[in-house]
């Protein structure tokens, strides 16, 4: 069975066709897909920005990553789930397009620079500083890049050049 | 990195005119003036977010937008009324890019019955 074939299978099963031709809950996963991408970017920015140096006076990166971290993974999770119920409800056209593909590969190089993060040495001191730094950096500009070519799906633009 | 917080202002300022520039809902990308469009309905996909036939006419192929779910069920026009071979006279607006094949519509017309999405609108 080919891409194509599976996608539309997707779009065609009951629960995604009562899902695109619903009054009120397709508005409503859509809200809440927005509120997942809040709280993931909402909780993330001042955590990175932390990370990059800023306002390292405020204390130290630990307890506000335990803040912070699971808000982000909960904001995470919402629009992933969110988001691959709009996707299905759509699949085929989603598929092609190029805006849609770049917020892919931008999502999982966000995520990647996360784990990657994750598997600094955090005892190595001053010595790992610029590259968290630049991680931190990274991980707005991508979850930055994430929320912009997403919210341009919709309005289908062509490719820039 | 102690200019970050300049850097990020920055960035998101440059993206701002982003946006609006390309918006397409509501009626401002249109023109003002009401346009008629006949012809045969090539593919429909109505459900969210808003549904978009492609119409073969005598001036080629034209995308056409109409409503979200609940507009298009208030009208009738339900899938089994517009479909693929359905032929339609649709009234609305074209888009006010010059050339581009896309309007949105008011009302429908098929075989002389008007399904009519916009009733506070004159079409």
């Amino acid at each position: 069975m080919s891409i194509e074939a599976v996608l539309a299978a997707l779009e065609q099963a009951p629960a995604i066709a009562a899902l695109r031709n619903s009054t009120y809950v397709y508005p409503l996963v859509n809200v809440l897909h927005v509120i997942g991408i809040a709280l993931l970017f909402g909780a993330i920015v001042p955590l990175d920005l932390r990370l990059a140096g800023w306002r390292r006076g405020a204390g130290p990166v630990d307890p506000l990553a335990r803040l912070l971290l699971p808000v982000a993974i909960f904001g995470l999770a919402l629009a992933i789930a969110t988001g691959l119920l709009l996707f299905a409800t759509d699949a085929r056209a989603y598929a092609e397009s190029w805006l849609f593909r770049a917020k892919l590969v931008l999502i999982v190089a966000a995520l990647l620079n996360a784990l990657a993060l994750r598997r600094i040495d955090w005892r190595s001191g001053d010595a790992a500083r610029p590259r968290i730094a630049r991680a931190g950096v990274a991980s707005v500009l991508l979850w930055l890049g994430v929320i912009v070519v997403g919210r341009l799906i919709g309005y289908d633009l062509p490719p820039l050049g | 990195m102690r200019h970050i917080s300049q850097v990020l202002a920055a960035v998101s300022l440059a993206l701002l005119p982003a946006a609006p520039v390309v918006a397409h809902h509501g009626w401002a990308w249109a023109t003002g003036e009401e346009f008629v469009l006949p012809g045969t309905v090539k593919s429909v996909r109505h459900g969210n977010p808003h549904g978009t036939m492609v119409l073969v006419t005598r001036s080629g192929s034209w995308t056409v937008e109409i409503g979200q779910p609940w507009r298009n069920q208030a009208a009738g026009l339900s899938p089994s009324v517009l479909k693929r071979g359905t032929k339609v006279v649709v009234h609305g607006h074209r888009s006010a890019k010059k050339g581009q094949r896309l309007m949105k519509a008011e009302r429908i017309v098929i075989a002389g019955k008007s399904f009519n999405l916009y009733p506070d609108r004159p079409s």
